[in-house]
């Protein structure tokens, strides 16, 4: 029997969608005044995909080898690469990098509190209710 | 990709802004001078400055997963490449026939600095530098927030 079951990997997925998230942001408003640089960001479904196929297992010979796999981290960025904002070719609109930033934080932090309720839940199974 | 990697691309962004300002006040505090520089003997005025930024990828792996066509990662960031003298605009000329460095006909080559110029590009960066306080903040908080799991 799974004692965490899918929800605490779901979660952890979460998180690290969302983290790599914010670095993009980060990356996009730092780079607001570079000529020529375009908006990057983070596709979901791509994440998913890559998440699902590309992972490296060992090969094993002898049942007394361990078992490991590796998974590749390509993680989904992309950008928009003919997508201009300003006249220097420069690609980010700051308004909605500021707006995907709130809403990144409240994700992550949603997600946070939620892997830390599944982790209460647990402790309080263990505890037997007391 | 590293915890902090966020703060990294934040800080350097950060670093690149601040400096974008010490060009500015340098620009502005020589509005005035004339003698910058010696050029075969004569004095040549001081010559406005600029910053050129570029996109910081300086990772192996990206640019090997660009090759093979890979989706890119999320970048380390923004650096500054050069500070450039601004060879194209002419200096001014300024008619004091009683300046030092006045020529044969009176005017005198001032530094070719746009006050105007100077206070657009200086609130701009003053602008983009907290916006990524902001981010910096948010990241921070993130972390913080992560800290926070299982207590």
């Amino acid at each position: 029997m799974n004692l965490f079951g899918g929800t605490i990997s779901n979660l952890e997925n979460g998180l690290n969608y969302a983290s790599l998230k914010n670095k993009t942001i980060a990356q996009n408003i730092a780079n607001v005044d570079t000529p020529g640089y375009k908006a990057k960001n983070v596709s979901f479904e791509k994440m998913l995909s890559d998440a699902q196929s590309s992972t490296i297992s060992a090969k094993r010979t002898d049942t007394r080898h361990y078992d490991f796999e590796i998974k590749q981290s390509t993680p989904g960025v992309t950008s928009y690469e003919n997508f201009s904002y300003r006249s220097n070719g420069n690609g980010v609109d700051m308004d909605a990098e500021q707006a995907s930033l709130a809403e990144n934080t409240i994700y992550y932090n949603a997600l946070v509190e939620r892997i830390s309720g599944k982790f209460n839940t647990l402790n309080s199974v263990i505890k037997g209710g007391r | 990709m590293s915890i902090f990697s966020s703060m990294n691309t934040t800080a350097s962004a950060l670093t690149a802004q601040r400096l974008r300002m010490d060009v500015i006040s340098s620009n502005i505090a020589n509005v005035d001078t004339t003698r910058a520089k010696q050029v075969n003997g004569e004095w040549e005025p001081y010559r406005r400055k600029s910053v050129t930024l570029a996109e910081d990828n300086g990772q192996f792996s990206s640019f090997l997963n660009k090759a093979m066509g890979k989706e890119e990662n999320a970048g380390n960031g923004v650096r500054v490449t050069a500070v450039n003298d601004d060879r194209e605009t002419p200096f001014k000329l300024v008619y004091n026939p009683t300046h030092p460095d006045a020529n044969e006909d009176g005017y005198v080559e001032m530094p070719n600095v746009d006050l105007l110029t100077e206070m657009v590009d200086l609130v701009s960066s003053t602008r983009s530098y907290e916006a990524n306080v902001t981010v910096f903040n948010a990241s921070k908080s993130m972390l913080t927030k992560a800290l926070e799991i299982g207590k």
